[in-house]
């Protein structure tokens, strides 16, 4: 289990979060939805210890996350970010494996994970390539091959992986091949969690859905079930009709076309 | 097994051998030629000699003189500084992820020779010049000065704990700056004698080699080019930047406070040693990352055997063109390596690989 228990941050006199509690399931897919500024990213930053200034505590299997130590932590747990600037020219094969970086373990073991993980994320015929000269789409699959190749070993105890919008800037079909890639990984024993943007994204990957609105969570829980016309109304202040789709047996929403003011909701923060 | 699949897997160790041999060959060059030229099979025999070996053989006493008075502290000297230099710039390049750094840029060479300057011309009020105290003093102080104008320049940068690229630029332009003044300030007093020894400072002299700066100078020179070469790595996990770095296991504050300390001290050493050659630390990594590929347990490695090769031939160029005098050392390097560079980068832009 990794766990946020009662998180506030700031920056200077500017609350970024209050109070929040959640938690991520080895398993399970955990995504979290909000409008812009809502402090997901920084949320985040700081279940990955990269904000260590916070209030409150971090836990990750049961250990807290202020006594790990950075390779230690990323035995347990990898983040994958928004989009990743490679300086130099490496290939993509030297990107993968310095998902590897902290381990201790041999070049052949190491070699074994980066067959799996590339051929999973399905980057192995461009193995070779240099970084630089990928599309999007393929420089974030090799980013998820890194993620993946850094918590791929099977352990005794359950390891994380943390998205920040890893899709923002790309293509539906990559999009739904990374979250179903996220999704996939589950069954190693480890816990996903996402931003996610596209709320109908969110809802057919997710098991666990929480809503952040002003640094604090507005509504949590499972899924399906939290996934309300008012919940989304309150945490985006956008009026939005829910709708079930019966093939993919998955509720999903389509906003309301509006001429008037964006709908306010006590703007109290 | 597959030829192909064994040469890349061992890649690395090709190259870093190919360039090895380079370096040897141009080391053997480098002592035979001079003002007194000494033949090849005399030069290996002399080394072997040293190492032990051979006893028996005679050779020429002058050429014997030549070699182990002069050529030969020289030339340890210059693969020293050339290695140190070409190690520190790679390291902070990779650290920064930025090909525009060199060692000059974050203030270290700057504020080695403005410490060194100062010391030259002030410093015989306090203690003898060329007595021992001298010797152990100068670098010293060089490391001294080069830590304090990079730790001033990285403090200037540093936003809420990250080090901010663009801040530390251009304090580094303005530490640069400061550290040209106090020199143009120190020769404003100094005496006709310390002026001299002025083009030494800021362009580089390899003259001075003798064994006993040596003794003090290579230690300090090993050790810190080797410590960084083991941070090649982790300088790969951070090309991916700084936060992902520490996602993948990288202390980062740790690791920017070593190879800042290691790198300063590499070039503190040698700027007491030789005065400011630029150029190496920014060329010779490129020109790896270039020429092969940028995995920087490539590139570490071959910048220390890259930029001992560079400065060795630009040693000789320096010692033969305007025979029997010199010219500057960093007038060469710049003047050698600037069209070759230029050569490259254009290369490598048609390539699309920068």
């Amino acid at each position: 289990m990794y766990q946020a228990s009662n998180i506030s941050f700031r920056v200077r006199d500017k609350i970024i979060l209050r109070d929040i509690n959640l938690s991520i399931e080895p398993g399970a897919f955990t995504a979290i939805v909000g409008p812009n500024g809502a402090g997901k990213s920084t949320l985040l930053k700081v279940m990955a210890h990269e904000h260590t200034e916070y209030h409150g505590d971090v836990t990750i299997n049961g250990k807290a996350a202020r006594n790990y130590s950075p390779k230690e932590l990323a035995w347990v747990r990898a983040v994958l970010p928004q989009t990743t600037t490679v300086q130099f020219t490496f290939t993509v094969e030297q990107i993968v494996m310095l998902g590897r970086h902290g381990h201790k373990a041999t070049q052949k073991e190491n070699a074994a994970i980066l067959d799996e993980v590339m051929s999973l994320t399905g980057i192995d015929h461009f193995r070779e390539r240099n970084y630089l000269t990928l599309s999007g789409g393929e420089k974030q699959r090799v980013q998820l091959a890194r993620v993946l190749a850094q918590v791929w070993e099977e352990t005794v105890y359950p390891r994380y992986i943390l998205l920040d919008e890893p899709t923002s800037s790309l293509d539906i079909a990559q999009q739904q091949l990374i979250f179903s890639l996220a999704k996939q990984v589950c069954e190693r024993n480890i816990g996903v969690m996402a931003i996610i943007h596209d709320l109908n994204q969110a809802v057919q990957f997710a098991d666990h859905l929480y809503f952040l609105r002003g640094g604090k969570i507005v509504a949590s829980g499972e899924a399906q079930q939290v996934f309300t016309k008012s919940n989304i109304e309150e945490t985006f202040c956008c009026r939005v009709n829910v709708y079930h789709d019966p093939c993919n047996n998955c509720p999903y929403i389509i906003p309301e076309r509006t001429m008037q003011q964006p709908l306010s909701i006590s703007s109290k923060r | 097994m597959n030829l192909a699949l064994s040469i890349r897997e061992y890649r690395t160790a090709i190259i870093l051998t190919a360039l090895g041999i380079g370096l040897v060959i141009a080391i053997l060059l480098s002592l035979t030629i001079g003002a007194v030229s000494v033949p090849i099979a005399d030069v290996a025999i002399i080394i072997l000699q040293k190492a032990g070996l051979f006893q028996n053989i005679a050779v020429d006493s002058m050429h014997e003189v030549v070699l182990s008075t002069i050529r030969i502290p020289r030339i340890v000297m210059t693969i020293l500084i050339g290695a140190a230099l070409g190690v520190s710039g790679a390291s902070l390049q990779g650290l920064f992820r930025n090909p525009l750094v060199e060692p000059s840029l974050i203030g270290v060479s700057g504020g080695s020779a403005a410490a060194v300057v100062i010391m030259i011309v002030f410093g015989g009020f306090v203690i003898q010049a060329d007595g021992w105290m001298y010797t152990i003093l100068l670098p010293v102080l060089a490391f001294a000065g080069g830590i304090t104008a990079t730790f001033t320049v990285l403090r200037l940068s540093n936003q809420t704990g990250r080090t901010n690229i663009a801040v530390l630029v251009l304090t580094g332009v303005a530490i640069n700056a400061l550290a040209g003044a106090i020199i143009g300030l120190a020769i404003f007093y100094a005496d006709e004698n310390q002026l001299r020894t002025f083009t030494f400072w800021t362009l580089g002299d390899l003259g001075g080699a003798t064994w006993d700066k040596l003794m003090i100078a290579s230690p300090l020179l090993i050790l810190s080019s080797a410590g960084l070469i083991f941070f090649s790595p982790t300088l790969n996990a951070l090309a991916l930047g700084e936060a992902e770095a520490y996602h993948v296991g990288v202390d980062v504050e740790y690791t920017k406070r070593v190879v800042i300390f290691l790198s300063a001290l590499a070039v503190g050493v040698s700027v007491s040693l030789s005065g400011m050659i630029g150029f190496i630390g920014l060329i010779v990594p490129h020109v790896i990352r270039v020429s092969f590929y940028a995995d920087n347990r490539l590139v570490l490695p071959g910048s220390v055997i890259g930029g001992a090769l560079l400065l060795v031939l630009s040693d000789i160029v320096a010692r033969t063109v305007v025979s029997p005098s010199e010219l500057p050392i960093g007038v060469v390097t710049a003047l050698i390596g600037a069209p070759f560079f230029i050569g490259l980068l254009m290369n490598a832009k048609r390539k699309n690989e920068l």
